[in-house]
């Protein structure tokens, strides 16, 4: 840990508010793009960053230090999100299948001057992909794919054994693979 | 080597899970063989895609607008103490004794929310409407509790259902699901005579799935696990557990 980073976390633990908003200025990018993936979601990934900076602020005092500051508070973080899913999750309304079907369109699209365009409809259907997959397949495909965590990392956030991770993982790209690539 | 699957491949691509020997074959079989190849590349065309979507950004003003709201927050906050480390997970065996008396709390429990709520039903006209609500409201909260330590219960079932695991700990799981079996019935009726339709429901739902896995002989096949882990996450039941869990927690504090 570097020495400014445990000089802040040594103030924050004895209540100094303004060490603590140093010690996660310095995530909040990061985070606010992990919470926005695993809840697909704005509005809920901000409300989870503020829960998550709240419980992480009640909770100094038990960080020991055996990982990464960043790493604790990036596990604290992907889980607000999935709270916020949870507490969600009976109102949820499914997107509709126009975005799905962007995919497809696109993926049989010529190449050409309109490939940013398609670029930008790529990234619209592959949002709405996720965003019918589980929570489960979709935290641990985020996890692995754009975070770069390890199997046994994402297995410990999700409470899963690796293997259910793996199975996770696995019907995360099956779905990104039917909508992306032709049938046939 | 078994032929080389899609998984493999997907293990392949980000380097994990795998260990070094079937890496080193999976490389092999990729350099000898063209129409691996194109298999790889196809996935790697497909999770390119996943990064076509620019990643979230934060605008301008999320540092200040979090903590306008975090900071009295943290203010009111007591300083945060240096606890030891939390101690190690309750086990199933520590459980246990609870988890026995489940079918009695149940049965109370759902007694004393019926009563309630039919002798309100049918009290007198004297009585007061606003002490009714009171009643009722203190009756749904009590429900509302124990359903969702009941629902706590029924996730470590599932779950250790889902991870599979050892003989011993399968044992004791069958025989934690065939203890919730009766209580699950008597509060999805206790939810009925309260009104809550939606969480009545989804306990009569959560039955037959308590049923399976209390009936399910030690020597089930690879198959019917594979068959209730595949149900499990279809139908993302783990998730639906939690939620409901995190509603009726959510709506008792209200409730107080």
């Amino acid at each position: 840990m570097a020495d400014d980073e445990a000089a802040r976390l040594e103030r924050a633990v004895q209540g100094d508010t303004q060490a603590f908003r140093q010690l996660i200025d310095a995530h909040v990018d990061r985070l606010y793009r992990v919470c926005v993936r695993v809840a697909g979601d704005a509005g809920l990934a901000e409300d989870a960053l503020q829960e998550a900076f709240l419980n992480a602020y009640r909770h100094l005092g038990t960080f020991d230090g055996r990982s990464a500051f960043s790493t604790w508070l990036h596990r604290i973080a992907v889980n607000a999100a999935l709270e916020q899913l949870r507490r969600r999750s009976r109102h949820e309304v499914l997107q509709s299948d126009s975005d799905e079907d962007d995919v497809l369109a696109v993926s049989e699209a010529a190449p050409g001057p309109e490939r940013h365009a398609a670029s930008a409809q790529i990234g619209r259907g592959i949002q709405a992909v996720l965003a019918r997959m589980s929570a489960t397949e979709r935290t641990a495909f985020v996890l692995r794919h754009h975070e770069g965590q390890s199997l046994e990392d994402i297995s410990a956030t999700l409470s899963l054994n690796v293997n259910a991770c793996k199975q996770a993982i696995f019907r995360a790209v099956r779905k990104l693979r039917a909508a992306i690539e032709p049938a046939g | 080597m078994p032929p080389i699957s899609d998984e493999d491949l997907i293990l392949y691509y980000y380097d994990d899970g795998l260990d070094p020997a079937e890496r080193a074959a999976i490389a092999g079989a990729l350099s000898g063989s063209p129409e691996l190849r194109a298999r790889l590349a196809a996935l790697e065309a497909v999770l390119a895609a996943a990064d076509a979507a620019p990643p979230p950004t934060p605008d301008p003003g999320l540092r200040d607008r979090l903590w306008l709201r975090l900071e009295p927050q943290l203010r009111a906050e007591a300083v945060p103490a240096r606890h030891p480390p939390r101690a190690a997970r309750r086990t199933h065996s520590a459980a246990r004794p609870r988890r026995l008396a489940a079918w009695s709390a149940a049965a109370l429990l759902a007694l004393a929310v019926g009563v309630g709520f039919i002798a309100g039903r049918h009290s007198a006209p004297e009585v007061d409407a606003q002490v009714q609500a009171r009643a009722d409201a203190a009756a749904l909260r009590v429900l509302e509790a124990y359903v969702a330590a009941h629902l706590r219960s029924t996730e470590g079932v599932l779950l250790t259902a889902g991870n599979g695991g050892e003989a011993g700990m399968l044992d004791g799981n069958r025989a934690l699901a065939a203890s919730l079996v009766e209580s699950n019935r008597l509060y999805a009726r206790a939810a009925e005579r309260a009104g809550d339709a939606a969480l009545a429901d989804f306990l009569r739902r959560l039955e037959p799935v308590l049923l399976s896995l209390a009936n399910q002989t030690p020597a089930a096949t690879v198959e019917s696990d594979e068959g209730l882990r595949d149900y499990l996450r279809e139908t993302d039941l783990l998730f639906q557990v939690r939620a409901l869990q995190t509603r009726l927690d959510h709506s008792r504090v209200q409730r107080l």
